[in-house]
């Protein structure tokens, strides 16, 4: 797998460096960050194994068209009423919704080309969320897991390390994007509430506001004392008090670091930057993602949703996109001056594209035949284009790819391998990507 | 059946041999001239009692003409008639009768010759050919489930490229097999190897599917069945092969083993075990052609108690007394007995998810009656409690997603289940209720598994799983691996279903609002997806039982479940209940009841499963016995024998409270009330109907998904998303200072600090603080800036942050 990311030996330098200045409060937590910078820095190059991915939900399926896939030579009924702008990369077009976008396409590969068949909400979600379709037919409406989340795999391959739970979702969990089998602990830590707003708080991982670090202190020391239970450490015993324990030094690690408390204050942050990303709650999310990655939480999700645009597309998706283009345009570009990307894959997607004809409403409806995705760093080329459409825009048509071509490519770039066998509670094997191969431009 | 056929010849030098006797197995053997031979076991009994497996004991025919030794070690047959063969081995010897018929006039068979190599080679593997699409354009069904598919694919399919009959060395079956051509599977066996030899052969014969009058292969057995062995013994296995002309193959190179316990006993692919350096008990499974027979391993304990520790230990009912019978097997001895205090905690949780509270407490452990345990037990039998704790775990087994099913319909399950429990259904009548359930999901609760589940085989394997302890997951797509379900089995089961009709508006989630009517209507016929055979509802594991045409035949399977002498039904309930007390079923996983995956202590759950049955089904009673027994009283402090059994209840095991449980703990420790969207402010959280309701508490404590399908696996282990909620989160801060809490009752009392600390121990853990707690605690209260309401705050934060609070222990 080494080679796959091959580029950039000096960022991954300049990485360590920040991070080895910051490391004051000689803990364990800022001596895991340094050890991940150290290996970068001396293999020279990113490890799969460091790629932490923020990944950008938009729940309701975005339409292609009026997103990364524009269609000016379609006919009346299909081309829509927004026109395509030129993009920082000679040659590629993008719907005039995401200008900021167009701006850092040389960031960034989109796949056009990644289709499947179910177009229900429920079905299109656990598809695009855990990369396998839903065994049974799903409705729209419904929430389902039948299979662990690409964030909760990457939970279980990697654990849960200093404290710092692997999978996080901002502000709420989308609908397959749970543990299933892999059980409770590989459930994404939900962070909710509005980072936007003054008074916003990472739950759980910091103090309560009003407990100061000297009564917190207190009451740890107190706990210490208390604690009687006689702990069993015979290994055989299986002891369930003695893994709860390092739990409990994990946690205290984590409220006790500095780096990490300053990460989860997102008040600290320069305000120009806060600014860039956007003064609103889906900006400040993504902001606040970063600065997760930062302290190495290996799979974070945001979700955003509103996208199903049955009626007044036209009117109605270029206002909910603004904050998008914005936020995800400010991410990729910031990640990019700290010398994140490489280690930072970034991945915006919905389950579907939508329908080529415009209905009676001036909507369009769910359509799998063809979606656009973006990603961007963990090696993946800038200013690329995958695959095509047809030229109505009904069919991906060149380079087409699966759901399970892209969770295989996802996996791969974080280091995990996808043809891994899982076992159900039931003891029956589970393949964590049936089928799929790598999608190829992105490993060039 | 080992024993029977075994014939020994005295030996002379007895005196000088560390074995007392010497024995072959098998007594004897009919071969057919001229075809594959048969291997024998030699063992023997060593002055201890302990049969060992003598390797290379020398085999002498006394007709070498008619019966010789193999270069392997068998005895093949080489024309008609009779012989003895005489193994000896450690100066001592034994005789084996061999009979040599001619061979029947029977061409080879792809059934009965080839799949068995196909299978032992592992061409049909999940990983290998028999994986979804195959493999490179080859498919093999996955266990060999489908014979017929299997024959053409390898025959016909791909216009009959893998298979060369002018030329049989040239066909590529052969080829990729011994990699003459590249084969990504690698070399499976090589030129000349027996496989290799079977295969040609039936190339060479124009590779025919079955040969007219073949036998059937009826049943497997195993040699040994049972052996009691040292630490670091081997014993190679011996698998037979039973047909139904009478013929006894040795199968033992193409049979698959695997060990359910690796730590106690290892097998490797030639069915060699290899014991471990622990004492205990286990199986090894042996497959061939989906039937799967076991050999039972027992390593007994090298340092055992005298019969007098077992014979003093107190009995309270028959549980103790097969525990410990167990135990002195095993050499373990039990931890003494918990305190009152411990008891009252445990039980209490236990059965009614309750935290005694510290005036419970106070008395409890102040009263002098020496029955006032089992007083207790049958208190908290009729506590409010009871009904809400025990809806709830079975909600775990049933309760669908309100997504998918509608609001209406999950809540009146939920109603319906902690009223079954309020009144103390008999079991057999909650689950025949449940079963047969018909009517409308807008009036009775049980119907909306129907409408949750909607094809006979999702409700049957579903049915099979909880109800009977029987996963046939694996059986709806091939045989079962390690059991002897297959698809008949599972699509029979799934027949009961057939006729169930709906009317109504079906699934239309998210809201399913309307209602389903469930009714009993001819359905159409569940078939065998090999086959096409349309099947008949058949109950598990036995001959079928009368179902009328007529009427709905769920009222047949539920007489047959519920029959006193259902040999599934009593004990997958007693395991499950019996797990809810010791955080450990006497079979694990508790629905995973199989041959190949043995009850720790069989007599055990027998015993609880009759008692339970002539009890008429009453779960009351079952845990009145559980809770009352001297086992589930023991101490979690382990002593030198014990600490490393976690399967045979000499100690009690720790487990941390349930998501619901412990998320009431911490709301009566603190007195602040739960709020849960759509109930009233001061419900408590095991009445919550439904997964949904937003709880990071108990979603952080391992609540199921709502999202997946029931049953929904609990996440028991701790975690540190739990450890960070409970040290930081700003709901528990709130509730440790709310205004009308605990602590602010008990800051504005007149009690002095030790009183209070007194009182929080009493609540949090029901037992007294020692002297240093007290002393520690009370620092809490000296801090300078500490008030008694922040005081008060630190050490309950310290108390519910502590192992003995999470824990029932």
């Amino acid at each position: 797998m080494t080679g796959i990311n091959s580029n950039c030996a000096g960022q991954s330098r300049r990485d360590f460096i920040r991070l080895g200045l910051g490391g004051a409060a000689g803990l364990g937590f800022s001596d895991l960050l340094r050890l991940r910078a150290n290996a970068a820095a001396a293999t020279g190059q990113s490890s799969p194994n460091n790629v932490n991915c923020i990944l950008v939900w938009l729940d309701g399926g975005p339409s292609h068209y009026e997103t990364f896939d524009p269609k000016p030579e379609a006919p009346d009924g299909v081309r829509g009423e927004l026109k395509s702008i030129k993009t920082s990369v000679p040659g590629t077009h993008f719907c005039e919704t995401v200008p900021e976008l167009a701006k850092v396409a040389d960031k960034m590969t989109i796949i056009r080309s990644i289709a499947h068949k179910d177009p229900n909400h429920g079905g299109g979600n656990h598809y695009m969320m855990t990369g396998a379709p839903t065994p049974v037919p799903v409705g729209c409406g419904s929430f389902v897991t039948f299979h662990p989340s690409f964030g909760s795999t990457v939970s279980y391959h990697r654990g849960v390390k200093n404290g710092l739970p692997a999978y996080m979702t901002l502000d709420r969990v989308s609908r397959s994007g749970g543990p299933n089998f892999l059980g409770a602990q590989h459930a994404p830590f939900v962070i909710g509430g509005d980072p936007n707003r003054d008074d916003f708080q990472v739950r759980d991982v910091v103090l309560p506001r009003e407990i100061s670090e000297g009564r917190a202190e207190n009451r740890r020391a107190l706990r210490a004392s208390l604690d009687q239970l006689e702990r069993i450490h015979h290994k055989a015993a299986a002891d369930p008090t003695v893994g709860f324990d390092s739990f409990y030094q994990q946690g205290v690690g984590l409220v006790t670091s500095r780096e990490a408390q300053a990460a989860f204050d997102i008040s600290k942050e320069d305000p120009k930057v806060r600014e860039k990303y956007g003064r609103h709650s889906l900006g400040q999310r993504l902001l606040m993602a970063r600065r997760l990655a930062e302290v190495g939480v290996s799979f974070t999700t945001i979700y955003y949703g509103g996208w199903d645009h049955h009626t007044k597309i036209f009117t109605s998706l270029p206002k909910h996109i603004k904050p998008l283009d914005q936020g995800v345009a400010a991410l990729i570009s910031d990640l990019d001056e700290r010398g994140m990307l490489d280690n930072t894959m970034v991945i915006v997607l919905g389950e579907f594209g939508r329908t080529p004809k415009i209905n009676k409403d001036a909507g369009r409806d769910h359509w799998p035949h063809a979606m656009s995705v973006l990603m961007a760093g963990a090696g993946i080329p800038g200013g690329q284009i995958v695959g095509a459409t047809d030229v109505k825009g009904y069919h991906a048509s060149e380079n087409i790819y699966s759901p399970e071509d892209f969770a295989f490519s996802l996996y791969t770039k974080m280091g995990v391998d996808p043809t891994t066998v899982l076992h159900k509670n039931t003891g029956r094997p589970v393949q964590l990507v049936n089928g799929g191969a790598p999608i190829k431009e992105l490993f060039v | 059946m080992l024993a029977v056929a075994i014939s020994v010849a005295p030996a002379a030098e007895k005196a000088a041999s560390k074995f007392e006797s010497v024995s072959a197995f098998p007594g004897s053997v009919k071969l057919h001239a001229g075809r594959e031979g048969h291997s024998l076991r030699v063992s023997g009994r060593d002055t201890d009692g302990f049969e060992q497996h003598l390797n290379g004991a020398k085999l002498v025919s006394d007709q070498p003409t008619i019966a010789t030794i193999n270069e392997r070690g068998e005895i093949v047959g080489l024309k008609p008639g009779k012989a003895v063969v005489t193994a000896t081995s450690e100066g001592q010897s034994a005789t084996l009768a061999v009979e040599v018929v001619a061979a029947p006039d029977r061409g080879m068979s792809f059934q009965l010759d080839i799949l068995p190599v196909l299978t032992r080679t592992g061409c049909n593997l999940g990983g290998c050919h028999a994986k979804p699409n195959g493999q490179n354009g080859f498919k093999l069904s996955i266990f060999a489930y489908d014979p017929k598919g299997d024959h053409y694919n390898v025959v016909k399919d791909g216009r009959g490229r893998r298979v060369f009959p002018a030329h049989p060395e040239e066909s590529l079956l052969l080829k990729k097999a011994t990699m003459k051509v590249d084969h990504k599977g690698g070399q499976r066996f090589e030129k000349g190897s027996e496989h290799y030899n079977t295969l040609l052969r039936w190339l060479k014969e124009g590779m025919p599917y079955e040969q007219p009058g073949e036998p059937k292969l009826e049943r497997i057995s195993v040699f040994p069945e049972q052996r009691n062995y040292r630490r670091g013994a081997k014993q190679p296995l011996l698998i037979r092969a039973h047909y139904s002309n009478g013929e006894v193959r040795d199968v033992t190179r193409l049979a698959e083993f695997d060990s359910n316990d690796k730590d106690l006993a290892t097998i490797d692919e030639d069915g060699v075990v290899t014991v471990g350096s622990l004492a205990g008990e286990g199986v090894v499974v042996a497959r061939y052609m989906g039937l799967v027979e076991i050999s039972r391993v027992t390593i007994p304990a090298e340092n055992t108690f005298p019969d007098s520790l077992y014979a003093e230990l107190p009995v309270n009912n028959f549980i103790d007394e097969l525990v410990y019978e167990r135990l002195q097997t095993l050499g373990i001895a039990p931890s003494h007995s918990c305190t009152d205090a411990e008891f009252l905690r445990r039980v209490s949780l236990d059965i009614v998810g309750v935290l005694p509270t510290a005036e419970q407490a106070r008395a409890f452990i102040g009263d002098n009656d020496p029955g006032k345990r089992a007083k207790l037990v049958d208190e908290l039998l009729e506590h409010p409690g009871y009904a809400d704790l025990w809806a709830g775990r079975w909600a775990d087994l049933l309760r669908p997603n309100p997504q998918r099913v509608g609001v209406k319909s999950v809540y009146l399950l939920d109603e319906w289940l902690r009223d079954s429990f309020r009144r103390n259904k008999p079991y057999d009548r909650m689950v025949r209720e449940i079963v047969t359930a018909q009517g409308s999901t807008h009036r009775y609760g049980p119907v909306v598994v129907f409408r949750d589940r909607r094809k006979p085989e999702d409700v049957g394997e579903w049915f099979s799983q909880i109800f009977l302890g029987v996963r046939m997951e694996c059986a709806r797509c091939h045989h079962h691996p390690n059991e002897k379900w297959g698809q008949e089995d599972f699509f029979q089961f799934a027949a009961w279903f057939k006729d169930i009709g709906r009317k109504g508006k079906g699934i239309s989630a998210p809201i399913s609002g309307d209602f389903e009517t469930i009714f009993y209507r001819k359905g159409r016929d569940v078939t065998h997806p090999v086959t096409g055979e349309a099947m008949k509802p058949i109950p598990l594991g036995t001959k079928p039982v009368p179902v009328p045409d007529s009427s709905d035949p769920r009222e047949a399977l539920a007489d047959w479940m519920t029959n006193p002498e259902n040999p599934y039904f009593a004990r997958a309930v007693v395991n499950r209940i019996w797990a809810d007390f010791f955080g450990q079923g006497i079979v694990m996983p508790v629905d995973d009841f199989r041959a190949s995956n043995p009850p720790t202590n069989e007599p055990l759950i027998d015993a609880l499963a009759e008692d339970f049955v002539e009890n008429g089904f009453d779960l009351k009673h079952l845990m009145r016995t559980i809770a009352n027994s001297r086992v589930y009283q023991l101490s979690s402090t382990p002593n030198d024998s014990n600490v490393a059994d976690t399967e045979n209840y000499s100690r009690s095991y720790r487990r941390r409270l349930p998501a619901e449980v412990m998320l009431d703990a911490v709301a009566d420790f603190t007195e602040a009330p739960l709020s849960f969207q759509g109930m009233p402010s001061g419900s408590r959280a095991t009445a919550t109907w439904n997964y949904k309701l937003g709880s990071e508490f108990l979603d952080a404590f391992g609540r199921p998904n709502s999202s997946a399908q029931c049953p929904c696996e609990r996440d028991v282990r701790p975690s540190v998303v739990q450890a960070l909620h409970m040290m930081h989160s700003n709901k528990l801060q709130a509730k440790l200072a709310d205004k009308n809490g605990r602590a602010a009752k008990l800051a504005a009392s007149g009690k002095s600090p030790e009183q209070i600390v007194q009182e929080l121990y009493l609540s949090a853990y029901g037992r007294e603080p020692r002297a240093e707690e007290i002393r520690v605690a009370l620092t809490a209260f000296y801090g300078a800036e500490a008030t008694r309401q922040t005081a008060i705050e630190d050490v309950m934060w310290a108390l519910v942050n502590s192992a003995e609070f999470v824990f029932n222990h």
